[in-house]
């Protein structure tokens, strides 16, 4: 039995519109790393569902790529947020607007 | 020496290395060298004019030279006549012309630097190691000058023949007046180099050469274009060679101190004496008729550019004599004499007499380098006083100085049978029968024939004031003694000044029907001569009808015996007033026109006006319109932009989520915009 690719191709608008939602509307760093993963894993569900649908790896593949990626972007992220909450003693992504012009 | 008989003209670039080497060894050493490098000039100058005189003999042997030597750019360049390339280069240039030249220049330079001893050294001047340095590269510079066989290369030694004039009538510039007079005399002459320098392009840019000489010169391609009927930049050729003749002729007029370009050469004077002969007989000022004569075929091409140089030549002649009659320094008489002379010698060369007009350059080179050299003579004997109302009296004390003054006196005044009188009586003669065809240039003959009875009015009011008389100071009756370094020039040249003019005895010759026009037959290619460059060829070529009263030997002696006269008169009534024991000055008599004479026409107030009435106004407009509207637009760029990034920089608002909504309204925006271009709202 399988299910049809525009089941997954509507999940997968649903959480990156939550993810979306999340970054636009969040203002504590840490949900709002947590949307980008949310995003970011929309984007999986779509390379894994039309790897299926295609009976081609290559999209699994590059769904193991992300996955490293994300991986590798939320390490530095909460380094980042770490050091935000050092310096700013809080992880509302709106205090620190210092570092502009 | 079995070379120079062998290829003589090998050695014809030494001419002008020679005073260059000793430029050079003067400005490094000269300070430790015996009289500060006077003998390393009097060498090389003396070097100068042996090879001349080999040259000169080479020519009279019926051989000329032309070589280039040295090329320094070359390339495509379609000129108006469709010539495909143009060369410049650096070339020698050896005709009968030049050969002569050469001789003088050097003779000149060489008597002028022995002179230099006994004017410069002896009364213990410094500076001497940088005076003799650039006598040695004003030689070299008009050496180089004289024989350069291409226009460019000529353009490039008479700017440095400028140059040094500056930097010699500048050489007391502790003083105040030498370093402004140096000041003008460049300026002036390079006001006029302006016109010449576009006069050069315009040359190159028509004929695609800058040659003198040959078939590749400019000379034979401007006929060739006026022969063909050719339109040049939108001009018939004959139109367009005259404009093209005028220009080069602006650097001519500021060279040769010819109105209204005359103004520096007076100021001049303030160099030393010495400079100011060399200047006045054989390098700056004589350049510029030099050039003339050495692009004579083209001018001759244009009857227009022709009788402006003789009008302007003939009212130069008669302006400046005017003004040499009131003048009460010694140095200022031979000054305005000088810018006389060489009106008459353009004045002869604008009615198409190229023979008078160089037999006059030639004479005037040696008996105003004897004046000179004389009034520097007097200069010393009077304890450097130049006023001619302290001398006096002077003709018993130095006979020598006396006698050969008198000798350049009588040449410069033109009385027979010293050599001024030949050639000026020539130039003339040549006038008269063009003008009695064409009646602009018999409105400068007039001019010139008047002028002649001024000069035997001024020449003979300098020689009476200064040598006759009563001694009227204190330095007049004792004068300090000049020594042979003086003396030997003075005698040399002083022969010179009478006996040259024999070179050409034109009435004689007419009225005895001898062949003894020697100078003629020079100019005429009877020796060596290069094609195109003779008298004939320019005498055919220049388009003015001769006339002749009664017969061409009537109008000959008619001319001589009508300028002699003059020169008589004008010498008798200098006679009458100033040979008195005790002269007055006769100023009173002239009223009103004293004050005009005395004030040189208010030719310099005139040019100060324009200077700073017209060009320093319109400097300063040009100076606002670059402040306020090309300096508005460009501050007006950066302050817009300043301005834009101003406010567009307050979009970063230092809120991630900010941003992330924009990159969102972005890309949603950008979707929006392709899908409607792809037709998606369609």
């Amino acid at each position: 039995m399988t299910v049809d690719v525009q089941y997954y191709v509507l999940l997968s608008m649903a959480v990156f519109c939550i993810g979306l939602f999340g970054v636009l509307t969040r203002r504590n760093a840490l949900l709002f790393l947590m949307s980008v993963e949310l995003m970011l894993n929309a984007a999986n569900i779509n390379l894994i569902a039309f790897a299926f649908y295609h009976g081609n790896l290559t999209g699994q593949l590059f769904a193991l790529f992300t996955m490293a990626l994300a991986a590798a972007e939320v390490a530095v992220g909460l380094g980042i947020i770490l050091v935000l909450y050092r310096n700013f003693h809080d992880v509302d992504v709106t205090v620190p607007t210092t570092m502009r012009w | 020496m079995a070379a120079i008989a062998t290829d003589p003209f090998g050695f014809a670039p030494a001419i002008a290395v020679f005073p260059l080497v000793a430029f050079v060894v003067t400005l490094v050493f000269g300070t430790y060298m015996p009289k500060k490098g006077a003998f390393a000039g009097i060498i090389a100058t003396a070097g100068s004019l042996v090879v001349s005189l080999v040259m000169f003999a080479a020519v009279t042997g019926g051989e000329t030279h032309q070589t280039t030597l040295y090329e320094w750019t070359n390339g495509a360049a379609q000129s108006a006549t469709g010539v495909e390339t143009i060369a410049f280069s650096f070339g020698i240039l050896i005709d009968p012309l030049s050969a002569l030249m050469l001789v003088i220049v050097s003779l000149v330079a060489l008597l002028v630097h022995v002179f230099s001893l006994g004017y410069m050294n002896a009364e213990g001047e410094t500076g001497l190691r940088r005076y003799y340095a650039e006598l040695g590269l004003f030689t070299f510079s008009m050496l180089a000058f004289v024989f350069a066989d291409n226009l460019l290369m000529a353009f490039m030694f008479f700017e440095l023949v400028g140059l040094c004039s500056y930097l010699l009538i500048g050489f007391w510039f502790r003083t105040e007046s030498a370093p402004s007079a140096a000041k003008k005399a460049f300026l002036v002459t390079r006001f006029g180099d302006y016109f010449f320098l576009v006069g050069v392009v315009a040359i190159a840019a028509t004929f695609g050469t800058v040659g003198f000489a040959g078939e590749e010169s400019f000379v034979t391609a401007a006929e060739t274009a006026i022969d063909d009927g050719a339109t040049l930049f939108g001009f018939d050729a004959e139109t367009w060679v005259t404009i093209t003749g005028l220009l080069v002729l602006g650097g001519v007029l500021g060279k040769s101190a010819q109105f209204p370009f005359h103004t520096w050469l007076p100021d001049a004077m303030e160099g030393p004496t010495t400079v100011s002969a060399l200047i006045h007989a054989a390098t700056m000022v004589a350049a510029g008729v030099y050039l003339v004569a050495r692009m004579f075929g083209y001018y001759a091409l244009s009857p227009t550019a022709l009788a402006i140089i003789a009008f302007v030549g003939g009212f130069t002649a008669l302006f400046a004599a005017t003004m040499a009659v009131v003048k009460d320094d010694i140095k200022q008489v031979l000054a305005y004499s000088t810018i006389s002379q060489y009106g008459y010698m353009m004045l002869g060369l604008g009615v198409g007499g190229y023979v008078a007009g160089v037999f006059h350059l030639m004479n005037h080179a040696f008996f105003k380098a004897l004046l000179f050299l004389g009034a520097g003579a007097v200069i010393i004997l009077m304890h450097h006083e130049q006023d001619m109302w302290e001398m006096g009296g002077l003709k018993d004390k130095a006979p020598v100085v006396y006698y050969t003054f008198l000798a350049g006196a009588l040449a410069l005044a033109g009385i027979v049978p010293f050599s001024g009188f030949w050639s000026k009586d020539e130039v003339l003669f040549d006038a008269l029968a063009v003008g009695l065809a064409e009646p602009v240039i018999l409105a400068a003959y007039a001019m010139g024939l008047i002028a002649v009875f001024f000069t035997g009015f001024y020449t003979f009011r300098m020689v009476f004031l200064t040598f006759h008389g009563e001694p009227r100071s204190d330095t007049a009756e004792e004068p300090h003694a000049v020594g042979w370094a003086v003396k030997v020039p003075l005698l040399v040249l002083g022969t010179l000044a009478a006996v040259v003019g024999f070179a050409n005895l034109a009435p004689v010759a007419s009225l005895l029907d001898l062949d003894i026009t020697f100078l003629e037959f020079w100019l005429d290619g009877e020796y060596g001569s290069i094609e195109g460059l003779t008298y004939h060829a320019y005498h055919e070529t220049v388009a003015f009808e001769e006339s002749y009263i009664g017969s061409e030997t009537t109008t000959m002696l008619l001319s001589a015996g009508l300028s002699l006269g003059l020169a008589l008169a004008g010498a008798f009534t200098a006679h009458t007033l100033y040979n008195v024991p005790e002269p007055s000055r006769h100023t009173q008599k002239l009223g009103g026109a004293y004050r005009v004479l005395k004030s040189n026409y208010y030719q310099d107030e005139y040019q100060v006006w324009l200077a700073e009435g017209f060009t320093l106004q319109l400097a300063r407009a040009a100076d606002r319109f670059d402040q306020t509207v090309i300096d508005g637009v460009v501050n007006g760029t950066s302050t817009i932009s300043l301005f834009g990034s101003d406010r567009m920089k307050r979009l970063q608002t230092g809120i991630v989520t900010n941003y992330a909504a924009l990159l969102v309204g972005g890309f949603i925006g950008l979707l929006l915009v392709l899908g409607y271009l792809g037709g998606w709202f369609a």
